[in-house]
């Protein structure tokens, strides 16, 4: 089995989160694009305030175009997908060449968007590259470990951002089982009673989703861990 | 099919160049950024009889070389018997007096050498510089090989030439040789070093780890790698692509966070092999290249196959004198810069800056060579569908293992500027493959 430092098992399950981010935020973009098109009202407010990010935004206009693409903005789309590309980079002997060059064509797929006069269509081949990332992390990885814990990044950022956008609880409940198949797999020790609670709060109506939020932020702080077992 | 045909391919090349990150970095105005390396499709050809003469001669100068160091740093014949002097030996950047009565692990200083070698128009192939110390470039051919094969199998099956991506083979042998026990790790400063590329490929390749220092630690006079379950696991080699001065703390520049304190302590009892070995590059000093032939007479007890370009040191008043009258004719080194910086041609110079510098290598003549301008033979690239020539050099890797390896094939990297005979990627060079003849 390979070895794995703790730098780089950190930086699998951040690229699993980063990609992931940027994966579900185009999407959820997509779709609030959508519904802005016909609206006047500034509802990309509301979906900051859910993102919990910064309203820095003076037009829907301007939220289009800084939210997907702007360098400086550290909640745009591209910034995340640049996080993903600096922990993917570092890993090339663990995910490999064919894998890691999933995510630079995403990074060149989202600088041909920024330019395009239709970026909405173009970020769809940054999703494509993503999902592809995933196909090929799954296909030529040999290494169980280094694949359950990207998977687990993913998982952790799916369900966080799903709570922050207030999605259906059965989401919710999906994609909490498919969290406790994977985290054991990754062998990252994680903090064991807020997994349970995580595991509650999915069950209980209605989700309260701001406490989901705060518990799925504190799911590896090892701390609590020890303190609660009287260490 | 000639290989010319090869230029057809050369979008889809690059592209996939672009798209395995292929790149370099460099530091411009303070802030980091990743090019693309240029490569130029056509390869430089050599044929399999003159690469024989080439392998046996950078299998003598690379020996010669690594029987230099041991002197140096133990006996110290070559100073005694008057064949260098000792100011060239101790002066030099490269010399490491934490060096002194170490011997690395089977004797081996110079595991990967990069040497630059120029063909003149002659024909005849000349040694511009000898680099011991972390030379970079063989994983750049090496994939584009790759890509060439799947964008142009057929040129491939019509030219029997050797299989250049073995180089990870060699590079593996090289570092298993001198593995005291555990894994074979490489040491990259970071992803932001300019060759991060070539660290990360190389790792991936040679199936060694890629470990930043923070990584690995010393204890009980041994080296480990902490994974991440807080298991320690031992690493006998470390394929090193950080520079002596920052490789331990404790022993070298104590301001260095890149590096892992004590392992020049665990190395000097032999307890890992450091790849290439701590004060090698003592070797590979341009004052120290003059005295290569001489070097190899003096412990090979032959004549250097391979010649240097004829080369002055302003340090003996005959050559002084010879630099002097010469000047426009010459090109001139700092023997402490690398990379193509601190090269100067005495032609390009003002009357003023001549002045200047005349000054300078008169106050401090250790400081600088002299060359004659070598009239490279120009290969051509193609630029827009068209062939212009242009200036090249050839990088040679020797790998050190049992005995000398050269890897048949080489990085030939060329200047993009028709007006300018520096090659070195940090200065906008590109890259071709280079192609050795089978039959």
């Amino acid at each position: 089995m390979a070895i794995l430092s703790v730098e780089h098992s950190d930086q699998l399950y951040w690229l699993g989160r980063y990609t992931e981010r940027v994966y579900t935020t185009i999407k959820v973009f997509a779709d609030q694009f959508d519904s802005m098109i016909d609206l006047k009202t500034e509802e990309y407010a509301d979906f900051c305030k859910r993102q919990d990010i910064p309203n820095i935004y003076t037009s829907k206009e301007d939220f289009s175009k800084r939210y997907c693409f702007d360098e400086e903005d550290p909640n745009s789309i591209y910034s995340n997908l640049i996080r993903a590309y600096d922990n993917a980079i570092v890993l090339r002997e663990e995910i490999g060449s064919e894998t890691l060059a999933y995510i630079q064509l995403a990074v060149y797929a989202m600088n041909k968007a920024k330019v395009s006069e239709a970026p909405l269509i173009q970020l769809q081949r940054v999703v494509d590259n993503i999902v592809a990332f995933w196909g090929m992390a799954d296909d030529y990885i040999d290494s169980e470990r280094v694949r359950s814990i990207i998977k687990l990044g993913k998982r952790v950022e799916r369900l966080d951002l799903y709570a922050r956008i207030r999605m259906k609880p059965e989401e919710l409940k999906r994609e909490m089982k498919r969290l406790n198949l994977r985290i054991d797999q990754s062998g990252m020790k994680y903090n064991t009673a807020k997994l349970a609670h995580l595991n509650y709060l999915v069950e209980v109506k209605p989700i309260e989703y701001a406490v989901f939020v705060e518990e799925m932020e504190s799911l590896f702080d090892m701390e609590i861990e020890k303190k609660a077992a009287g260490f | 099919m000639q290989v010319e045909e090869l230029y057809r391919y050369s979008d889809t090349v690059n592209e996939l160049l672009a798209r395995y990150g292929v790149k370099f970095g460099i530091y411009k105005n303070g802030t980091f950024k990743e090019q693309l390396f240029p490569f130029d499709m056509i390869p430089r050809v050599i044929g399999k009889d003159e690469f024989a003469y080439l392998e046996k001669g950078l299998k003598q100068r690379v020996t010669a070389l690594n029987e230099f160091i041991r002197d140096i740093y133990s006996e110290k014949k070559i100073i005694r018997d008057k064949v260098i002097p000792e100011e060239f030996v101790y002066m030099g950047s490269g010399y490491l007096s934490q060096c002194e009565g170490v011997m690395p692990p089977k004797g081996v200083y110079t595991h990967i050498a990069g040497i630059d070698l120029v063909q003149g128009k002659n024909g005849k192939w000349y040694i511009l510089e000898d680099n011991l110390r972390i030379p970079s470039g063989a994983s750049y051919p090496m994939i584009a090989r790759d890509l060439c094969r799947k964008s142009s199998p057929a040129t491939f099956e019509m030219n029997a030439l050797e299989d250049n991506r073995n180089y990870a083979k060699l590079l593996r042998q090289t570092m298993d040789y001198v593995n005291t026990g555990g894994h074979t790790v490489i040491l990259t400063p970071g992803r932001y070093n300019a060759a991060y590329f070539e660290h990360s490929y190389l790792a991936e390749q040679t199936g060694a780890h890629l470990v930043t220092g923070s990584e690995l630690v010393v204890e009980n006079d041994n080296l480990y790698f902490v994974d991440y379950s807080g298991k320690k696991e031992r690493v006998g080699a470390v394929y090193r692509r950080i520079s002596d001065e920052y490789l331990d703390p404790m022993n070298f520049n104590e301001e260095s966070v890149i590096g892992i304190p004590h392992i020049y302590d665990i190395y000097r009892k032999g307890n890992v092999a450091l790849i290439n070995a701590p004060g090698n590059g003592v070797a590979d000093d341009k004052g120290i290249y003059y005295f290569v032939p001489k070097m190899i007479q003096y412990y090979l007890g032959e004549e250097a196959i391979l010649d240097n370009a004829p080369t002055y040191l302003p340090f003996y008043e005959e050559d002084m004198k010879y630099v002097l009258e010469h000047f426009d004719d010459l090109v001139l080194k700092d023997v402490a810069e690398a990379g193509g910086y601190g090269v100067v041609f005495g032609s390009g110079m003002t009357k003023e800056e001549k002045e200047n510098f005349i000054h300078m290598l008169k106050a401090n003549p250790r400081r600088f060579i002299a060359q004659e301008v070598i009239d490279f033979l120009d290969i051509n690239i193609y630029e827009n569908g068209h062939a212009v020539p242009r200036k090249a050099d050839l990088r040679a890797f020797v790998l050190m293992a049992e005995e000398a390896m050269v890897w048949k094939s080489g990085l030939t990297r060329f200047s993009r500027n028709p007006d300018s005979f520096i090659v070195n990627s940090s200065q906008g060079g590109g890259f071709k493959d280079t192609w050795v003849m089978a039959e």
